[in-house]
Order: C-alpha cells, then sequence, then structure tokens
C-alpha cells in the first residue's frame, strides 16, 4: 500500500512544482529518445530480439497489474490469454490475409472475451481462490493448444498444416528486427496510455470503489459486474495484442511457450517490477525475458540460471513488497527531498 | 461393461494419486494459510533420493525414509526459514512465491541428474490381484488405501489432539488465534512437518506409477491443486472424493472419442464446475475476507 | 578503423587460440590422440572459421549430443592444422525448448555472429522457427538430430538423422517381415509436427502395404499411461508401435508389465528406446520382447569412421558427453563439413560458398550411416533412410537385422528421385 501512496504523493507533487515537471518531461523525452533511437541502432540482433520479448510481455504484464494493482485480483491466466491472441491472429491472417494490424486487433478482442468470461467467477469470489480459477483455466488451456496447435496456413477450422508451414510475415512498417522493436514498444506504449485514460477515467473511479468496498459501490449505484469484468476485458485485450506481436516476431507460435507455470510465474514478476507503475511492468518485462537472455548468454548451465532466477524470485518477493518500481520511486523521491532541502 | 469396468478401475488408482497430493496441500494450506506449489517438487527430490540410493545398493527401506526425510526437511526448511518472511502477505503471494522455491529444487534436480530413463520399483509392484480384468499392483492399492487413511488420520488428528484444535483455530481466524495464545510457530511447523512427510511418501508412489521424472513430478502439482480445490482447501474428505472423481472421469474420457486427446484436462474442467456449483448461492464479496 | 579493430581481435583470437592449441596438444600427447583433418598434429593458428549450432539441452530432453561430439572432432581438426591452416570456432547456443530463445539464439548466430554454417542441430522447437531465417540468410544446416516435420521439409536443412518417420516405418516392415505384424497400434504424443505427423505417415505407409495402422495418442503430461495402454489394447492392435522419447517409453513399457500383456502383442519400437540405460531401465521382464531400430549403425561397431568416432570422443569430449546415435550423427555431420571446407580455399571459405558447396555434397559414404548420405536442392531433405533392427536384452542390445532400407509408399519417389539425380552414386 505504502507504493501507492508513493506515487499518490509524487503525483501531488507533478502538480505543485514546476521543477519537478521538468524533470518529469525531460526523463520522458530522455527515454524515448533511447529508447526510439539509440538502442535499435547500438543492439546486435540477439538483443534486439530479447528486448522485443520483454516489451511484449510487459506489455502483457500491464494487465495483470491493472488487475491487482486496481481491483485486487489475482489473474494467473495472463500467458495463456497471450496464447489466445496469438491463435486468432494467426488464423486471422491465414484465413483472411488482412493487414497485420486488424489481425492483431482481433487476437486482443478474442483475448478479451475469453478474459471477461473467465472472469466471470471473480464476481462471486476473490482472494486465492478466484486466483487458482485462473490457474486451472491456464493449465486447461496448456492441455488444449498441445492437442490443436497454432494456426500455420493449413486446412481446416485448425490451420495446421500437414505439409509446408507457412510463416506470417512482419507487419509491413516492421519488416527488420529495429523497425519491429520500435513498433512493439509504439504498441506497448498505445495499450498503456489506453490503461491509464481508463484509470483516470469513470472506469478509473469505478474500480477504487470496488477496491474500497463492493457494498459502498453497489449502494453508490456502481455496476459492479459490469466494471470488474471491463477490467478483465482490457486485461484480455492487452494479452490478446501481446500474443499478436509474438506472432508477428517469430512467424509461428509453439504450444511450448505457453504453460500454465509462466502465467504464475509472469503474476510473480509482475508483483516484483511494481504492479502500481508502468515502470514496474517494463521490469517485468526484462524480468522474464532478458535476464533469462543474459544467464544464457553469458554461458551460465541452464539449470544453474533457473536456481538462480528461483532464488532471485523468493528474495525479491520477500525484500521488496512494493516491487522494484516501488524502490525506484522511493528512491526517486528522497533524492529529490535531498535536492530541494539543498 | 468389460471396458467401462477397465477404465473405471484405472480411473480409481490413478484418481489415489491426485487425491493424495490434494490433502497434503490441504493440511497444509488450512494449518499455515500458503498453497505450497513446490509440494511435487519436494516429492520429487526424495524420490530422486531415494532411487539413486537404490542404486548403489540401499534396501528399498533405506530408499522410502531418504524420500520421506529429504521431503520432510525441505518442507521445513522453507516453512521455517522463508514463509516467515512473508506471513503478513496475502495468500496469493505466498502460494506464488513456493512457485520459486519450486523452481530452485526442480533446476538443482535437474542439474544433479542429467534427463536419462529412469524407473523407480517397488517391491510392492510384483504383488497384485485382478479386478474387474485389470492387474492391480500392491503399490496401486497402497496408494488408494493410503489416500483413504492418511484422509482418516489428519481428521482425527484435527478434531482429536490439542495441536489440531490449535491449527483449526489458526485455520479459523489466524489473528484471533495468536491473541488467545496459541502458539503459531510451532503449531506451522508441526503443519509443515506433516505436510512434508505426505509429500515424501506421494512423492515415492508417484515415482512409481507415474515416471521417475523431476519435471513431470514437479508440475504434478497443478492436478493435486484441482482436487484441493474440490475440497474447498479446506475439506480433507472433499478432496478425497474429488481426486478420485478427477482420477476417473479422466480415465473414462479416453472411451469417449472426441474428447479422448484432451482428457489431460478433466482435473482443470472438473475442479473449475465444481467451484463455480459452489459459489451458485453467493451473490457479493466483500473486501477482507477470502 | 575498421581494418585496425579486425587486427586487434585477430590479435585477441590468435592468443586465444595459441592457448587452447597449447592445452590440445598437451591432451593429445597424454592419450595419443586421433589424427583428424590434415593430421599435421600442428594447431591451427590462422583466421577462425565461425560455425554455429543450435541445441535443446535444457528441458525435457537434452539434445546437444550431436553438438558435443561435433565439438569434440572440430578440436582434433584444430589440434591437426585445421582447414588448411584455420582452426573453427565452433559456437553453441542452447535453444531451452523455447520458440522464443530459438529465434534469439538463431538470430545471434546468422545475423551478429555471422557463422558460415551450421552443423549439429538437435531440437524439438529450432527448426520450426528459424527455417525461413536460415533459407533468408542461405546459411545452410547439417543438423543431427531433427524430431519435427519442419526440420525436414526445409530447404536449407538437411540431418544425418532420420527422425521418427523413416524409423518409425523401418522397424514396423521389419515386424511385418519377421514378427507377421497385420495391425499396428502407433502410440505416440498428440504434438501435430511430432507424433500426429509421424502416426500419420506411418498409417499410410502401412495402408499401402495393405495393412492397417492405428494413431494412439496422448498429451506429454499425461500421469497415466495405463488409460494409454488400454486404448492401444482396445484398437484390436497385434502389434505396438511405442514412439515414444526413452522417459515416457520405459514408463508405458512398465505399465505394460503391470498388466502382464508381453507375450499378446508384438513390441516395436524406433530410435529413441536405443538409448544407454533403457536395458536396465527396462529390466529382465522385456528380455528378447522389444525390436528397436536404430537410425545410424550400432555404437559397438569395428569400422574406421565408429572407431574414429570413439577415439575423438574419449580424447577430445567431456566424460560426461553421451556417446549415443546422436553422437554419431553430430561426428558424421561436423565430418561432412570438415570434408567439404578442405576442398575449398581457405580465402575463399564464406557464408556463400559453404552453403553452395555443402548443398553440392552427394553419395557421401560411411560406415556410420547405413546408407550414402545427401544434401541437394529441394524443399524436402530425407536422405537417410535405412536403419539397423536391435533387440533389447536385459543386458544391453542385440542386432537381429543389419543395415536394410526402408521400401515402399513415399520411400518410392525417394530412390528414384536419388537414382536420377544421382545422389547415392548407383545410377
Amino acid at each position: 500500500m505504502s507504493a501507492l501512496e508513493a506515487r499518490q504523493q509524487s503525483a501531488a507533487g507533478t502538480d505543485g512544482t514546476g521543477t519537478l515537471r521538468l524533470i518529469r518531461l525531460a526523463g520522458l523525452v530522455a527515454t524515448a529518445a533511447l529508447v526510439f533511437g539509440i538502442v535499435p541502432e547500438v543492439l546486435g540482433s540477439l538483443w534486439l530480439k530479447v528486448l522485443i520479448s520483454a516489451a511484449i510481455y510487459g506489455l502483457a504484464a500491464s494487465g495483470v497489474a491493472l488487475l491487482y494493482a486496481r481491483l485486487g485480483l489475482v489473474s494467473l491466466m495472463q500467458v495463456a490469454l497471450v496464447g489466445v491472441g496469438g491463435w486468432v491472429t494467426l488464423k486471422m491472417w491465414h484465413a483472411t490475409g488482412l493487414p497485420f494490424e486488424i489481425d492483431m486487433l482481433a487476437g486482443g478482442l478474442a483475448a478479451a472475451i475469453v478474459g471477461a468470461l473467465l472472469g466471470l467467477p471473480a464476481l462471486r469470489m476473490r482472494g486465492l481462490y478466484f486466483a487458482l480459477v485462473t490457474l486451472m483455466a491456464a493449465a486447461a488451456f496448456q492441455i488444449f493448444i498441445t492437442a490443436t496447435q497454432f494456426p500455420n496456413g493449413g486446412e481446416g477450422w485448425l490451420g495446421v498444416s500437414r505439409s509446408a508451414p507457412a510463416f506470417m510475415p512482419r507487419p509491413l512498417l516492421a519488416t527488420t528486427d529495429a523497425a519491429m522493436f520500435r513498433y512493439v514498444v509504439a504498441v506497448a506504449v498505445l495499450c498503456f496510455l489506453a490503461i491509464e485514460a481508463c484509470r483516470r477515467s469513470r472506469a478509473g473511479r469505478a474500480w477504487a470503489l470496488i477496491r474500497k468496498s463492493e457494498a459502498s459501490a453497489m449502494a453508490a449505484g456502481v455496476s459492479v459486474a459490469f466494471y470488474k469484468l471491463a477490467a478483465f476485458a482490457l486485461a484480455g485485450f492487452v494479452a490478446g495484442v501481446a500474443g499478436g506481436l509474438l506472432a508477428a516476431t517469430i512467424g509461428v507460435l509453439d504450444a511450448r511457450s505457453f504453460p500454465a507455470a509462466d502465467s504464475v510465474m509472469l503474476f510473480a514478476l509482475t508483483l516484483v517490477g511494481g504492479a502500481y507503475a508502468f515502470l514496474g511492468q517494463a521490469i517485468t518485462g526484462l524480468l522474464f525475458r532478458a535476464v533469462p537472455a543474459l544467464l544464457n548468454d553469458v554461458g551460465v548451465d541452464g539449470d544453474i540460471a533457473f536456481l538462480i532466477f528461483g532464488a532471485a524470485l523468493l528474495h525479491a518477493l520477500i525484500t521488496a513488497p512494493t516491487g522494484i518500481a516501488g524502490q525506484l520511486f522511493g528512491l526517486f523521491g528522497r533524492l529529490i527531498r535531498l535536492g530541494g532541502r539543498r | 461393461m468389460g471396458a467401462y469396468g477397465l477404465f473405471l478401475v484405472n480411473g480409481l488408482a490413478v484418481g489415489a494419486i491426485y487425491a493424495l497430493s490434494g490433502v497434503g496441500l490441504v493440511i497444509l494450506c488450512r494449518a499455515t494459510g500458503v498453497l505450497n506449489l513446490a509440494y511435487g517438487a519436494i516429492g520429487a527430490a526424495g524420490a530422486m533420493i531415494a532411487w539413486q540410493l537404490m542404486q548403489y545398493g540401499c534396501p528399498e527401506a533405506i530408499g522410502w525414509l531418504a524420500a520421506i526425510g529429504t521431503a520432510t526437511l525441505l518442507s521445513l526448511a522453507y516453512g521455517r526459514l522463508i514463509a516467515p518472511h512473508l506471513s503478513f502477505r496475502e495468500p496469493v503471494v505466498r502460494a506464488v512465491a513456493t512457485l520459486g522455491f519450486a523452481i530452485m529444487i526442480l533446476s538443482l534436480m535437474n542439474f544433479s541428474w542429467v534427463e536419462a530413463p529412469r524407473r523407480l520399483t517397488l517391491a510392492t509392484d510384483a504383488i497384485g490381484l485382478s479386478i474387474l480384468g485389470m492387474r492391480v499392483t500392491g503399490t496401486r492399492l497402497i496408494a488408494l488405501l493410503a489416500a483413504v487413511l492418511v484422509t482418516l488420520a489428519v481428521a482425527l488428528f484435527l478434531a482429536a489432539t490439542q495441536t489440531g484444535l490449535r491449527m483449526r483455530a489458526l485455520a479459523n481466524d489466524r489473528d484471533l488465534a495468536a491473541v488467545l495464545g496459541v502458539p503459531v510457530v510451532s503449531v506451522e511447523t508441526v503443519a509443515w512437518g506433516i505436510s512434508g512427510v505426505i509429500a515424501g511418501f506421494s512423492g515415492m508412489m508417484f515415482a512409481d506409477l507415474v515416471r521417475l521424472n523431476p519435471t513431470v513430478l514437479t508440475f504434478l502439482v497443478i492436478p493435486a491443486v484441482a482436487a484441493a480445490i474440490v475440497g474447498r482447501l479446506e475439506s480433507l474428505m472433499l478432496t478425497l472424493a474429488g481426486g478420485l472423481t478427477i482420477g476417473v472421469v479422466e480415465s473414462m474420457a479416453t472411451l469417449i472419442r472426441p474428447v479422448a486427446p484432451f482428457r489431460a484436462a478433466a482435473p482443470f474442467v472438473v475442479a473449475a464446475l465444481l467451484m463455480l456449483w459452489y459459489q451458485r448461492h453467493r451473490r457479493l464479496t466483500f473486501a477482507g475476507r477470502d | 578503423m575498421a581494418n585496425g579493430v579486425f587486427t586487434i581481435s585477430s590479435v585477441i583470437s590468435l592468443s586465444a587460440g595459441a592457448l587452447l592449441a597449447a592445452l590440445a596438444s598437451g591432451a593429445a600427447h597424454a592419450a595419443d590422440a586421433p589424427k583428424c583433418g590434415l593430421g599435421t598434429g600442428q594447431a591451427a593458428d590462422g583466421r577462425p572459421i565461425l560455425i554455429g549450432s543450435v541445441v535443446g539441452e535444457t528441458g525435457p530432453d537434452d539434445f546437444s549430443a550431436g553438438a558435443d561430439a561435433a565439438r569434440a572432432y572440430f578440436k582434433c581438426v584444430n589440434a591437426n592444422g585445421g582447414i588448411n591452416g584455420r582452426p573453427i570456432d565452433f559456437r553453441v547456443e542452447d535453444d531451452q525448448w523455447s520458440p522464443e530463445t530459438a529465434s534469439q539464439v538463431a538470430s545471434k548466430l546468422v545475423k551478429d555472429d555471422k557463422v558460415v554454417a551450421l552443423v549439429g542441430n538437435g531440437s524439438f522447437v529450432e527448426m520450426t522457427v528459424n527455417a525461413k531465417l536460415y533459407e533468408d540468410e542461405n546459411v545452410a544446416v547439417v543438423a543431427s538430430a531433427c524430431a519435427v516435420r519442419e526440420c525436414f521439409e526445409a530447404r536449407n536443412i538437411a540431418s544425418t538423422n532420420q527422425g521418427p518417420v523413416p524409423s518409425n516405418i523401418l522397424t514396423a516392415q521389419w515386424a511385418i517381415d519377421n514378427l507377421g505384424t497385420k495391425k499396428v497400434a502407433c502410440i505416440a504424443l498428440n504434438i501435430p509436427s511430432n507424433g500426429v505427423w509421424s502416426c500419420d505417415q506411418t498409417d499410410r505407409w502401412l495402408a499401402d502395404q495393405g495393412l492397417e495402422g492405428v494413431p494412439v495418442l496422448f498429451d506429454p503430461g499425461s500421469a497415466d499411461l495405463t488409460a494409454v495402454l488400454l486404448e492401444a489394447v482396445a484398437t484390436g492392435a497385434d502389434t505396438m508401435l511405442v514412439s515414444l522419447p526413452a522417459n515416457l517409453g520405459v514408463a508405458f513399457f512398465k505399465a505394460a508389465e503391470e498388466q502382464g500383456l508381453r507375450d499378446q502383442y508384438n513390441w516395436i519400437a524406433p530410435t529413441p528406446l536405443y538409448k544407454e540405460g533403457v536395458p536396465e531401465a527396462l529390466g529382465d521382464y522385456w528380455d528378447g520382447k522389444i525390436y528397436i531400430n536404430a537410425e545410424l549403425t550400432p555404437w559397438d561397431r569395428d569400422g574406421p569412421d565408429a572407431k574414429r568416432w570413439r577415439e575423438v570422443m574419449d580424447a577430445f569430449a567431456r566424460p560426461e558427453d553421451p556417446r549415443d546415435t546422436f553422437s554419431q550423427a553430430g561426428f558424421v555431420s561436423a565430418n561432412i563439413l570438415v570434408d567439404t571446407l578442405m576442398e575449398m580455399k581457405p580465402e575463399e571459405i564464406d557464408r556463400d560458398n559453404v552453403t553452395k558447396a555443402l548443398k553440392a555434397v552427394k553419395n557421401y559414404r560411411t560406415d556410420l550411416l547405413c546408407s550414402p548420405w545427401y544434401f541437394g536442392e529441394a524443399a524436402s531433405h530425407q536422405p537417410n533412410h535405412a536403419g539397423v533392427e536391435l533387440v533389447i536384452k536385459s543386458t544391453g542390445f542385440e542386432v537381429v537385422a543389419d543395415c536394410f532400407e526402408a521400401k515402399g509408399g513415399m520411400f518410392e519417389d525417394i530412390l528414384a528421385m536419388e537414382k536420377s539425380q544421382g545422389m547415392t552414386g548407383a545410377n
């Protein structure tokens, strides 16, 4: 909860002092220049691909964070929803050949519908018990997708080819790795902004009220069911879009990429990154994809890398209850105060 | 009828495995509020060490002791050293953290034992009897019997002993129980210990009946969670029934052609449907109560 | 500027190369190491040739044996004058059974490191994801452990192993001729590009022979193999084709042992069960009852290449590296590459030339393979389609039928193509 307060404080501070706003703006511009201008030019193909994956899963994590930070709900099925989005995107492309953006939106919508349907039980239950419903959904998805696989241009409803598999090409705007990286980051930022817009609208106020007390939300005339499901739909949508981006990056998808355990892992890392700010989800994406790649690249044995990863996960959950982003914001706040005193 | 009987008996044998794990999960969850996703990994570690000792020529009894000892130690280590740091976090966070522990144990196992065909053979595999046309080995009978006996024993323990009473008190309301003088730490330690013993036992059973593979055994915890969900994470009897039902549904689904390829999803479908049915009369949820 | 950088890096690699050579020659004297390549006994110190490999190491199974054998052979070549003076810099990446990682590490090798070829690849996911990259970047892959359809149906990948389809069919063919098989239950995983595909092809081949095959497919995470067994029994087949990874295969046979079904059926299997530790894990019960097809010749043969393979492994591989079929396949792949590079002028070794030269390889003969190997310009590659049939004993494996060719069905077309293009030197 302290992270939330810290955020609110820093938000209040932004409105108050001009210098802070300036620092923030300068930071944003510098980050944008770094991400869009410099990073794609200096990195090799390996690290660009790793960062693309990290951005994609950071985007997926923003859905998990939305549910957790705004409604206190835990979703352990986000990676499965990424799979749903990827499946629909691939199916759409192979079936219709429409531009990638339309296929991706279809993937996002499909995952939103599935997410909202699986969110239905949340109207009546919460906490661990609800989290386990979502885990069951993720586990069932793993079984179903292993048996059906992802479309690769084949015949029939499932679209799995018996002979030469076809790749889905990258979007026209992003045929190279560098362009794909910019494309993925731009889509992720758009989704982040959409979530932020919802948070600041009527929906955000409804979520805040529901989180405080469902009874008083109802008494205030808020449709608890509608806004809860809207949150699930939004979380599902970003997962679906992430799935579409993943499919575009590689061209094909494999059932092995979406195990139930990964959904649990993504939630854990969302906590570790920090659920209350988008910086946290960026960190989550990096932890989920860039850290294992780094360990692999420096030649750490794959098993030992997992050992380090598990230990680090436990350590971070214990020592950083507000997530790494929360710690960074705390640090930043202290620095500002120090500077102000001088 | 012949085929149905065959698959029914087989389903009960498999269901016993789910039930046994589910009971181990539920007793810990009731007493400590932790749903232990490392349960499968802990059992697998016990089984791997037992197998290694038996490869070295140790008698089976030593293997059993090593398996149960290893699992109990691992369970206690987590319960005493790591879990207390998270005791004031919400239940989901405490459950998710155990995944970190599971990954650590799993990667250590994969590092120590390179992937190879292994097989754990117990003396009880050799004996068996024929039921409805299917041969049921002693190990399967033991698994079924153990599931029932452990359920009864734990239920009796909770109902009749002082520690059991304290566990129930903790399960009902942690803060209140602590205020009333329940020694939280020692009661929790007992719960982690009991859960570890059951994990070690079921780890040996799984390694024999499913297969001796660390990854498979580790992630078998997910269908076991399904059995625990049927028991609403509190009722041992319902967990037992749930585990057996799941096993039978999964096995019988083999006979229905269209769903046969998806039958491994049976635990999740059964659990999710039952969970929805349980909740059918609830209308509202209120913050603070899970 | 680029020149300056180049000099520095080559100085570094020179000194590293010298250090490695010193180490290698030390080892060579100790073990009286085999001669490879030029056989000079002198370490190569020229500009390194970059070769890559992508293997599935961390995950449900370990497919790195081929790359391990290739690494050992390259070390031996480097210690013996290299490729006409140029040492091979062999870089192996682990795809961790993840398509994303597979794509990342392949990009690293192909785009960042700019390897001239890939050798010894073995994976369940890598080929599906990267086949297009290899084609777009015009880099050739001599794989050694292909397991999925996409690996065989790729323009720039050819493997020295057979994969599940020929191995399934060869073992079924032997059972038809020798055990009187009429109906086969093909027991495999329900993964479309692996089990579904290989059982489908096998059943089609059986139909061509006027016989019947029934697929019995299940999820790799299934806890309950007895239900799979019962399903296989319910098909009414007389022969059980157990097309599963070793670990699952052992568990399946254990379920069959529990039900006492050994003598009611014929039990046959493709290569994955030809693996060290399988006879011990299966135990006395199955002694002489399971017939397995090996994609390459057995490990304990005395042919010159078989001997050389074992010597190189003993002298240059790590003690824990396996000595199995995939290790043999990796050794063959590495030999094909080295023999091809040796024919080229050292200064002409770049990706385009190497790809061209590798694709031109035909009629490559070694006693580790039952039939001559070729790469060729085709949209799919299945050069290895002959095998050895073995029977499992409690103490190990015994040969029951030496090298024999797969006949009928799809193999008619392959043989006709080989003949018309002179791939095996038999036209």
